[in-house]
């Protein structure tokens, strides 16, 4: 017999119900079934059920966040040597990057699996696999100098406030990762806007740390070539070799990721596309507005598409299916309306430089309502059977 | 001939299909009637134990219909009437004699059936314990003999994928069919008789009298599946269907005046290809599934029938039996392996890339949790339901939204639940809501 299986089978019946250690059964069983899969026997027909479970769910969404995640620790490093002014190998960088993302992705994950526990042991329900995802999409939209007892706050914020007290994993209204995120960003604006993106910075002089939806070009010069001479050249923009938030600024990781949650199924290609389709038809749109020359309004389709974190929360944050829409004509639109969003706020809006936290979150509270609509419009077409 | 390809459904190929071959199986020594595949049935005994019955012999009624009578398929005498919880009833057990005396209830030719009044036709198939094989969408109950129907839809393919194929059920028993079809037109002008596409290679002696080819997608040749794809108004909705084993019955029945005792069944399995069997009705099943591994689940429809006991016997409608491969143990880190021997209509496994015979076990494969609206019931639902949105109207007690967004129309073939990667149990709780519903408005 397995010996890890040993092990759990001499603790069972401490965390059983009878147990002295009754009440972290949740953690018990969670920790069981990370290590063995279980397949009860079916009870109910149909008595054959399909191999995909939640675990699986999550994990091929986890699978689809590594490019992000080791490119962000790469970016950290080469970030933070570029400002320090030292040329790193690809190596050196990668792991000074991941000392300074590391720590982020486990006080995010520790913090909120504490929360997940406590509350499945007081309501006594087994932990689900949702957090997974969140806690390790928070970190990856956070700058790499965010202080980790900030982190610690957010995700707290996020699995209680955004999803805990609405009944757990299934049943939140918006997206928990972009409720800590929003928390953070309202709450500590100092650590989450201006000079943060570069870690192991401070006190180098002469580094523009913004990012580039801050930039704007002042009188005569366009904003793309003032952009480049920032460093953010539309290659740079797109394979990610600029300051940013760890996970957001490759668009070809997120493109990766996007392509491994469409094929998969796993994210609906719905959302992404759509959003993909809103943010070209509007950025289009501001660019045709005369008398917005130097602005973002400027951009055009492609930069608003590769710069800033656009493509990280269409293709993670806004596929998380339950706080979209849950119909497929809901989430066309509900993509649609996020990049529509997106642009708006990045043009109309100079208080905030990025706008697809606030465009998710803010379809996050319309997709009921345009379920709502989608299923009024459905049922209109069936033969009534009552 | 029309044609029905709906594009929703089950798309694996399942191994098991069982050969084209017939056997006869021998004489058992028990017979069974179970009370446990019929719905809604409230049924009164009719017989104790010890008693001695005829082949015909009416064993238990329908209590809402003391009419409707289910009769012994066999002489003998009662060994055991079974009861389930609650003093439900599951089934009645007879010993059997070694002859069969049958209750006769006189022939009718095809020219008497002309001259035969309605009612009577009526009442001679309740009495002959057949009227009941004709059932009523969509709760599924016995055929209203009260109500004319809108249309009548014939099933020639089973409940399961490899429920008894049509060609072989209707060898040599086609004047029997011919027949059959002429007392449903007396109850109704509008006959669909619908096949599936793989089994009309075999069914060319019959091919003038089918009307529809449905494709073979698993639940496409499902009567609601069926109805849910002609109807055009919300007057067909009561239509009743009956399976093409279930119209021979009622044929044979008429044309012999005696209970039909012999009917078609298959029994599959993962790795072997067993032959139709023909049984006596009532059958115990270790005569049926011979041997099989310990731990299998037997079950009379992977995906819609219900679990039976090995020391019990086959059930009324029930012509398939599936014997379901037990797992071993809980598979260490399984749900981060790359699945190439994992089945899955999702495309989170590498099997999805191999085009290829599979097998499923009867597990959960997982544990049941929230629903997070992934929409994969919807994806799959052949009858373009929305289950997640049902059920949560339905936790709601919301009958009156779950009835809008088409609860009804269900065809309960047990997809949803198959590919809900939350395990929840979809398929059940829509039955139920339906179940209630009707239950209330019967009132």
């Amino acid at each position: 017999m397995n010996p890890i299986k040993k092990i759990f089978d001499l603790l069972e019946y401490d965390f059983s119900d009878a147990g002295k250690f009754a009440k972290l059964g949740p953690l018990f069983d969670a920790t069981k079934t990370f290590f063995f899969l279980p397949s009860p026997k079916t009870r109910l027909g149909p008595f054959i059920r399909d191999h995909l479970d939640l675990k699986r769910y999550m994990s091929v969404v986890l699978l689809s966040l590594m490019p992000v995640l080791f490119f962000g620790m790469y970016n950290t490093g080469y970030q933070s040597g570029l400002a320090r002014g030292e040329s790193l190998d690809f190596w050196s960088a990668f792991l000074s990057g991941a000392w300074v993302v590391m720590p982020i992705i486990i006080v995010s994950y520790g913090v909120g699996f504490f929360w997940e526990i406590l509350f499945a042991a007081i309501r006594r329900h087994p932990i689900s696999e949702g957090f997974l995802v969140t806690g390790m999409l928070f970190p990856l939209t956070l700058p790499p100098t965010i202080p980790l007892w900030q982190v610690a706050l957010g995700i707290s914020f996020g699995v209680v406030i955004g999803k805990e007290i609405f009944g757990g994993t299934g049943r939140n209204i918006l997206n928990p990762a972009l409720t800590a995120r929003a928390f953070v960003f309202f709450s500590y604006p100092v650590t989450m806007s201006g000079n943060v993106w570069v870690a192991g910075a401070t006190g180098v002089d002469g580094i523009t740390g913004a990012t580039a939806l801050a930039v704007t070009a002042d009188g005569g010069t366009s904003l793309t070539a003032t952009l480049a001479d920032q460093g953010f050249t539309l290659p740079h923009l797109f394979f990610g070799l600029v300051p940013g938030s760890i996970g957001e600024t490759s668009a070809l990781c997120c493109l990766i990721g996007a392509a491994i949650l469409m094929i998969t199924r796993i994210g609906n290609y719905r959302i992404i596309l759509g959003g993909i389709a809103g943010l070209i038809l509007t950025a289009l749109l501001a660019w045709l507005l005369p008398g917005t020359y130097g602005t973002w309004a400027d951009a055009g389709p492609i930069y608003h598409l590769c710069a800033g974190g656009f493509l990280f929360g269409i293709s993670f944050m806004a596929t998380d299916p339950v706080s979209a829409p849950g119909t497929n004509p809901g989430r066309w639109i509900f993509g649609f309306l996020i990049g529509f969003l997106t642009v708006i706020l990045r043009v109309a809006n100079p208080a905030f430089a990025e706008g697809v936290m606030l465009a998710i979150l803010f379809m996050n509270v319309f997709a009921p309502l345009l379920d709502h609509l989608v299923m009024k419009h459905r049922i209109s077409k069936r033969i009534p059977n009552v | 001939m029309e044609t029905l390809a709906p594009s929703k459904g089950f798309k694996l190929k399942l191994a098991g299909m069982p050969d084209t071959s017939v056997i006869r199986l021998t004489r058992p020594a028990t017979v069974g009637v179970s009370a446990q595949d019929i719905p809604h049935i409230r049924p009164k005994l009719l017989v104790k134990e010890k008693e001695a019955v005829k082949t015909g012999t009416p064993l238990f009624c329908d209590k809402r219909d003391p009419a409707i009578q289910y009769l012994s398929p066999g002489t003998g005498t009662v060994k055991q009437i079974c009861f389930g919880a609650r003093r439900r009833l599951l089934e009645v057990v007879i010993a059997l004699d070694s002859m069969d005396d049958f209750v006769e209830f006189g022939p009718v030719t095809s020219a008497d059936l002309v001259q035969l009044p309605d009612q009577e036709l009526i009442d001679r198939l309740k009495q002959g314990g057949v009227w009941q094989s004709l059932r009523q969408l969509p709760a599924r109950d016995t055929a209203d003999s009260g109500t004319a129907p809108p249309l009548i839809i014939v099933c020639l393919n089973g409940n399961d994928l490899f429920s008894p194929h049509p060609g072989q059920v209707l060898e040599n028993n086609i004047p029997q069919f011919e027949f059959g079809l002429a007392v449903l037109k007396r109850f109704c002008d509008r006959i669909i008789v619908a096949a599936r596409t793989s089994s009309m290679e075999q069914l060319n002696p019959v091919r003038h009298l089918i009307t529809h080819q449905v494709s073979d997608t698993y639940p496409a040749w499902n009567p609601g599946a069926i109805l849910y794809h002609i109807k055009e108004k919300p007057e067909e909705n009561t239509a009743w269907y009956i399976h093409v084993q279930d119209l021979l019955h009622l044929a044979r029945f008429l044309k012999t005046g005696r209970y039909p005792v012999e009917t078609m069944v298959t029994v599959t399995r993962g790795d072997d290809k067993k032959p139709h069997m023909i049984a006596r009705r009532g059958a115990p099943i270790p005569l049926l599934a011979g041997n099989f591994p310990a731990g299998s689940l037997i079950t009379t429809g992977r995906f819609n029938g219900r679990k039976v006991d090995p020391d019990t016997h086959l059930g009324f409608f029930e012509t398939t039996l599936n014997i379901l491969p037990d797992t071993p143990e809980d598979e260490m880190f399984g749900f981060l392996r790359p699945g190439l021997n994992k089945p899955t209509v999702s495309r989170a496994f590498l099997s999805c890339l191999i085009d290829r015979e599979v097998q499923l076990d009867g597990t959960l494969h997982g544990e049941e949790r929230a629903c997070i609206n992934c929409s994969y019931c919807e994806d799959i639902c052949p009858v373009d339901l929305m289950p997640s949105f049902i059920m949560k109207a339905l936790h709601g007690d919301d009958i009156e939204e779950a009835l809008e967004l088409g609860l009804l129309d269900c065809c309960r073939c047990g997809l949803c639940s198959f590919t809900c990667p939350s395990k929840i149990e979809l398929t059940r709780i829509l039955s139920q809501g339906m179940d209630t519903h009707h239950k209330d408005k019967q009132g």
